[in-house]
């Protein structure tokens, strides 16, 4: 499956960003398997881009298309199925259930369609340093935490693109790091693509493509 | 492996507000109640009054008479048969035929057995108009014997009257057993006759003796043909017919008021039952209407909950209908309690009140049943679709 972008420009964007954009006004196709790195500085549009991408505002002129589907077209369920199957996504607000544990958030996001066995969210956990959390509601965990909790969830499902909206902005380094690796390992899994928007360039991911919002 | 609603569940806030979720459970049950009896209410009076009614094969019979007063006291007030004509051209009256007078004197004695004479009327009436007609019913010319169908009603007005004359009150069996002396007397000669009674009419007061023995008596003791009658019988389908009310008052016909009170108290019970049937549904309605209140106010309640299930990827389809399963087995429970509760109204009704007359039923009618589903599936019905509605805006 390949993601296309037409002329996509938010309608509060001026037609001059076009001119500054990689992206803004661009015609632009990611494949599976391609890393993309999108280095975007604040107010530059980025969490709207993850948010257009992933189906959840349609205030842009443009479109984008998951094969030949433009998703404007799409249905609710339409979206719900191709959120199930094809696309998954790390939101810079995170979005937790704040009153459910870290372990009922993730098995509310695997039960969906099951990439993993259960035994995975442990071992996931475990890696990212959170395997002690697991029984703790979400909303008593750090920010750093409920950020490896987004991680996690966002790799229990099978997925062709993973968005990723300032994934590490609460953790240091070496957490960013591991998360990092961990997620390289899945997309490789499903030779999915990564889509990352950061506000900065980041080593340690290897991206296949570079664009400056 | 099958999507788990288990884990979605404490996503709902639905504890909260128990008070007014109470309230329209108790609602709804007593509408359910309320229409639920009121329907078989309905059916028992239904019952009741079709088997007990005056009607033959759906037909009601009545009598009219013209109306007697002053005005026209001396007046011939008898139906001639252009009068028997009109009445059988109106639509709806089925049929009409007149109830044939005795033109000549009849006097009555009953013998040793009943020792009392008076003078009497006979009537004749088209047998197709008569409730009880025994194959015995019959007369032909030079037959001595005279068999005669006797209004119910007389027999028990004699038994009331009996004893202060002396004379044995009488039970039906014993009343066909007695030969009865009719001393028959007109211009043209006399006959007597030994007339025995073969039947007991509910329908038609009065002593009737076969058509056919009146023509010849009339023809043969007074030398007159029975063309006018004072009664006439009209066969409808409906005696309380508004139609046939109004033509009957511009005619100034009377009619014989005890025959259609079954069916307008039959009339005002069904109103007042369907009065009560139509609360019942309304009471029903506003029950969903608090229900569905109570549904929109925890769906904004868990709102942000579930517009984050909607983002992660929950089909809002499946979402709404496990939703509203979640209230499925509540609507069964208060529907199966207002059934139990009409079918312990009905058995008592049936026991206690109606004292287990054979024509009802100690059960409650299928058509209850069938109603009492059908509110179930009503409901749940009405629920996913508020709770799809709701999620799909959501969206």
């Amino acid at each position: 499956m390949q993601l296309r972008i037409q002329q996509l420009l938010p309608v509060y964007f001026d037609e001059a960003r076009k001119s500054n954009s990689d992206i803004w006004g661009k015609d632009l196709s990611f494949s599976k398997g391609e890393m993309i790195k999108i280095v975007a500085p604040s107010g530059s549009g980025k969490t709207s881009l993850v948010h257009f991408l992933y189906g959840m505002r349609q205030d842009y002129n443009g479109s984008i298309l998951y094969g030949d589907k433009n998703i404007k077209q799409f249905g609710a369920e339409d979206f719900a199925l191709h959120r199930k199957d094809n696309i998954s996504v790390v939101f810079q607000d995170l979005r937790l259930f704040p009153e459910q544990t870290v372990g009922e958030n993730l098995e509310i996001k695997r039960q969906l369609n099951p990439f993993h066995p259960s035994e995975k969210i442990k071992e996931m956990a475990e890696r990212l340093g959170i395997g002690n959390k697991l029984q703790s509601k979400a909303k008593i965990c750090s920010y750093g935490e409920q950020q490896r909790v987004a991680i996690i969830r966002s790799l229990l499902q099978p997925f062709d693109f993973l968005l990723l909206d300032e994934p590490f902005s609460h953790l240091d380094n070496n957490n960013s790091e591991k998360a990092m690796e961990l997620m390289l390992e899945e997309a490789k899994q499903r030779e999915a693509c990564i889509i990352f928007a950061d506000l900065e360039r980041i080593d340690y991911f290897p991206y296949t493509k570079l664009f400056h919002l | 492996m099958a999507l788990s609603y288990k884990t979605i569940k404490p996503l709902l806030l639905t504890g909260t507000n128990a008070a007014s979720r109470w309230f329209s459970y108790i609602g709804l049950g007593i509408g359910v109640l309320l229409l639920l009896c009121s329907l078989q209410m309905f059916i028992n009076i239904q019952q009741l009054l079709t088997r007990n009614s005056i009607r033959k094969n759906g037909s009601d019979f009545v009598s009219i008479a013209k109306n007697i007063t002053n005005e026209n006291m001396g007046k011939d007030n008898r139906f001639s048969s252009a009068d028997i004509a009109e009445l059988k051209a109106q639509p709806f009256i089925e049929d009409a035929a007149p109830l044939i007078p005795n033109l000549f004197r009849v006097q009555a004695s009953a013998g040793q057995m009943v020792n009392f004479s008076s003078d009497i009327f006979i009537e004749a009436l088209n047998n197709n108009f008569i409730d009880t007609v025994p194959p015995t019913f019959t007369w032909v010319e030079n037959q001595p014997t005279l068999p005669v169908i006797f209004s119910s009603e007389f027999l028990e007005m004699y038994n009331v009257f009996a004893p202060s004359w002396e004379l044995p009150q009488l039970s039906p069996a014993t009343a066909t057993n007695v030969a009865i002396s009719l001393h028959c007397e007109g211009k043209l000669g006399e006959r007597i006759f030994i007339a025995r009674i073969v039947a007991f009419s509910d329908r038609v007061n009065s002593i009737l003796v076969p058509e056919n023995f009146l023509e010849w008596a009339n023809k043969t003791l007074e030398g007159q043909d029975s063309t006018k009658s004072s009664r006439v019988f009209i066969k409808t389908k409906d005696a309380n017919n508004s139609d046939l009310l109004k033509f009957l008052d511009q005619k100034d016909y009377r009619v014989n008021k005890d025959k259609t009170m079954f069916g307008r108290s039959k009339q005002i019970l069904q109103g007042i039952i369907t009065g009560l049937g139509v609360f019942g549904l309304l009471v029903i309605l506003l029950a969903l209407m608090l229900f569905s209140f109570y549904l929109q106010l925890v769906i904004a309640r868990s709102k942000d909950n579930l517009q984050l299930l909607l983002t992660l990827g929950y089909s809002p389809a499946w979402l709404s209908q496990n939703m509203a399963k979640q209230f499925m087995p509540v609507y069964i429970f208060v529907v199966l309690t207002g059934l139990a509760l009409t079918q312990v109204m009905q058995w008592s009704f049936h026991h206690f009140v109606m004292y287990d007359r054979p024509e009802l039923s100690s059960f409650v009618d299928w058509v209850v049943i069938a109603a009492a589903i059908l509110l179930i599936i009503l409901s749940i019905i009405t629920n996913y679709r508020l709770v799809k509605r709701l999620l799909y805006r959501m969206f």
